[in-house]
C-alpha cells in the first residue's frame, strides 16, 4: 500500500516546503537569536505584506517576488536608518513594522477581489504552495544551505565578536549585509507557509530549544536542524490531518518540543541557567 | 614634548604611526599621532579616559578608519598583509548569554578549522588548543561556554586566541578591565612571561601605572597626540605624567614599585 496515494498534491507540496525551510529557517535562527535579530526578522516579515499588496496592485497574480523584493527594501532601509540616524534600531523597527502594515492592509482593502488574501498571508495556508515553491524551496534550501555552511566559521566569529572577527580577515562588513540578504529571503518566502505573523517562530524556536538542551554551538546547530525538521513535518502533518492551519501548527510543534526541552533542562541536564 | 630617541633601523620597527588624526561624534579624539615602535618591546600606551588610547589600538588594526595619517605594520601599509601577523585582543566581549559557543569551538576558529570542527574533531587540532591553554593555566575551560566565563578567565582565552597563530605583534586593550584587582598583578606577570616566552612585540593599553613601572620597555603617554614617550622611569616623572594627565599627579615608591595616586590606577 502506497501510504502517499491518499495524500492530495496540495499536502505533499506543502510538506515538502515545510521539512526544506524548517531546518534552514532554525539554521539561520541559531545566528539570528545570538545576534539579537529576532526583532530584524520580523520587521522584514511584516514588510512582505506591503509588497504582496504592492503585488496585487500591479497586476501580479502570484506576488511572491515583489513580496521578497519589498522585504529586502525594508532590510535595506533599517540597515541605512540605523547608519545614518541616531534613532534607536527598535524604533527604526517599530516604525518600517507598522508602516508596512498599515500600506499594506489599506492597499488590500482598496483591491476588492483580493481582500481574502489578506488572511490567507498574514497567518499562512498551505493551499497557496504551488509546484513553484516548492522547487523554490528546494533550490534556495540547497544554495543557501551550503552557503552557511561554508561560512561558519566566520559566520560564528562575527557573532562572538565583530572587531575580532575583522582582525582575523573577516570580510565583516560583507557577511553582516549577505546573511542579511540570505535571512530576508528565507523569511518571505517561508511566508506562505506560516504566515507573515507566525514566521519568525520557526526562526526563533529551534535554536531556543535546542539552546536548552546543548552544551556547545555544533551541538546547537545539530539539534536545532532537527527541531526545524521535526516542527515543518508534525505541524503540517497535523494541520492536515485536523485540518487546522498550517502556520499556526508548525508553531504549536515547536513549542510543544521547547517545553520537553526545558523541562528536561531543568531535571535531568542538571544545567544551571549561568552555564 | 619630552623626548627620550633611541636610533633603530627601519627594520626594527614593528609599527610607525604617523600625523594620525581620527574624529569620533565631532570630537577630535587624535590629533597627529606619531609613534614607531621597537620590535620585541613591551610597550605601554598610558593616558587618561578620553585620551585615545583604545581609538589609536583600533586604528593601528583597522577597526577606526582615520582621517588622515599612515599606520603600518612591520612596513606593511597593507593591512590585509600586515593583519595575520598581528593578535589583538579587545577590551571586552559584548556575548549575549544564547550563544553557547565554547572556548575549544572558539579557539577553532581562529584556526579556521571550523569545517572540520562541524563534522569531526581532528585530534592534532585539539592537541594545539589544549597545548595552547595549559600555557595559561586555563586547560580546564576548553568545554566551557564563552559568554559564562569570568572576567580573568575570557581575558586568558583572548590571549590564547590571539596567540594561536604565533603573532608577531599583540596588541591588548586594557586587559584587566574585567579582572578583579588581586588578579590583576599576576595577569600582568603573566602578560610579562608570554612576551618573554614568544619573542613578540607587546603594546598594551593600561591606566596602571605600577604595571608600567614594572613590565614595560617603552612607555608612550598619550593625550590627544603623544605628551611623552621613554622609558618607565623617565616618563613616569612628575612633569611628563601631569602633561599626559593634564592633573597633578605624585607617583611614589610602595613596595619597591611605582604608584599613581588612587592605588596606583590613575582614572
Amino acid at each position: 500500500m502506497n501510504i502517499f496515494s491518499d495524500i492530495e498534491p496540495f499536502m505533499l507540496r506543502a510538506f515538502a516546503v515545510a521539512v526544506v525551510m524548517g531546518p534552514l529557517c532554525a539554521l539561520l535562527g541559531v545566528f539570528v537569536t545570538a545576534r539579537r535579530m529576532a526583532f530584524f526578522s520580523d520587521t522584514i516579515a511584516h514588510g512582505a505584506l506591503a509588497g504582496i499588496a504592492l503585488g496585487f496592485l500591479l497586476g501580479f497574480e502570484d506576488p511572491t517576488w515583489p513580496m521578497v523584493l519589498f522585504s529586502l527594501l525594508v532590510a535595506a532601509a533599517i540597515l541605512w536608518l540605523k547608519e545614518h540616524t541616531d534613532l534607536l534600531t527598535d524604533t527604526i523597527m517599530a516604525l518600517l513594522l507598522s508602516g508596512s502594515v498599515a500600506f499594506g492592509i489599506i492597499v488590500l482593502s482598496m483591491l476588492k477581489n483580493k481582500r481574502g488574501e489578506l488572511h490567507r498571508y498574514l497567518f499562512g495556508d498551505i493551499l497557496s504552495v504551488g509546484p513553484d515553491d516548492v522547487w523554490l524551496a528546494v533550490v534556495l534550501c540547497a544554495a543557501i544551505g551550503a552557503w552557511l555552511f561554508t561560512k561558519l566559521s566566520p559566520l560564528a566569529l562575527l557573532t562572538a565578536s565583530e572587531d575580532l572577527a575583522h582582525v582575523c580577515g573577516v570580510r565583516t562588513r560583507w557577511l553582516n549585509y549577505a546573511f542579511v540578504l540570505v535571512l530576508t529571503v528565507v523569511v518571505s518566502l517561508s511566508i506562505r507557509l506560516l504566515g507573515i505573523i507566525l514566521v519568525t517562530s520557526l526562526v526563533v524556536i529551534p535554536p531556543a530549544a535546542a539552546r536548552n538542551l546543548a552544551r556547545n554551538l555544533r551541538q546547537q546547530i545539530i539539534l536545532s536542524l532537527i527541531i526545524g525538521l521535526f516542527g515543518g513535518a508534525a505541524g503540517t502533518v497535523a494541520s492536515y490531518h485536523w485540518d487546522i492551519p498550517c502556520g499556526p501548527a508548525i508553531v504549536m510543534a515547536c513549542i510543544a518540543v521547547f517545553i520537553v526541552s526545558l523541562v528536561a533542562s531543568k531535571l535531568w541536564l542538571n544545567k544551571p541557567a549561568s552555564t | 614634548m619630552t623626548h627620550t630617541t633611541c636610533s633603530h633601523s627601519a627594520a626594527d620597527i614593528a609599527v610607525s604611526v604617523r600625523d594620525l588624526r581620527v574624529t569620533l561624534g565631532g570630537q577630535a579624539i587624535l590629533r597627529g599621532v606619531n609613534l614607531h615602535l621597537h620590535r620585541g618591546q613591551l610597550v605601554a600606551l598610558i593616558g587618561p579616559n578620553g585620551s585615545g588610547k583604545t581609538t589609536l589600538l583600533r586604528a593601528i588594526v583597522g577597526l577606526q578608519k582615520p582621517d588622515s595619517g599612515d599606520v603600518r605594520i612591520f612596513g606593511e601599509s597593507d593591512l590585509k598583509k600586515a593583519l595575520p601577523r598581528v593578535g589583538y585582543v579587545p577590551q571586552r566581549l559584548a556575548l549575549d548569554r544564547s550563544f553557547i559557543l565554547s572556548v575549544r569551538e572558539f579557539l577553532a576558529l581562529r584556526l579556521r578549522e571550523t569545517q572540520h570542527w562541524f563534522w569531526h574533531r581532528k585530534r592534532d587540532t585539539d592537541d594545539r588548543l589544549r597545548a595552547a591553554m595549559a600555557e595559561l593555566g586555563a586547560e580546564s575551560l576548553l568545554d566551557r561556554p564563552i559568554a559564562a566565563l569570568s572576567g580573568g578567565q575570557l581575558q586568558r582565552v583572548l590571549i590564547v586566541f590571539a596567540l594561536l597563530k604565533n603573532p608577531d605583534l599583540l596588541l591588548l586593550d586594557e586587559p584587566t578591565a574585567g579582572v578583579d584587582s588581586p588578579g590583576e598583578e599576576s595577569f600582568y606577570d603573566l602578560i610579562g612571561e608570554v612576551h618573554r616566552k614568544h619573542k613578540l612585540t607587546v603594546v598594551l593599553v593600561s591606566h596602571d601605572l605600577s604595571m608600567v613601572y614594572r613590565h614595560a620597555s617603552w612607555v608612550y603617554a598619550l593625550n590627544g597626540v603623544v605628551c611623552c614617550e621613554g622609558s618607565p622611569e623617565h616618563v613616569m616623572n612628575a612633569d611628563s605624567l601631569k602633561e599626559a594627565y593634564g592633573l597633578n599627579v605624585t607617583p611614589y615608591q610602595h613596595h619597591g614599585h611605582s604608584h599613581g595616586p588612587g592605588g596606583g590606577i590613575v582614572q
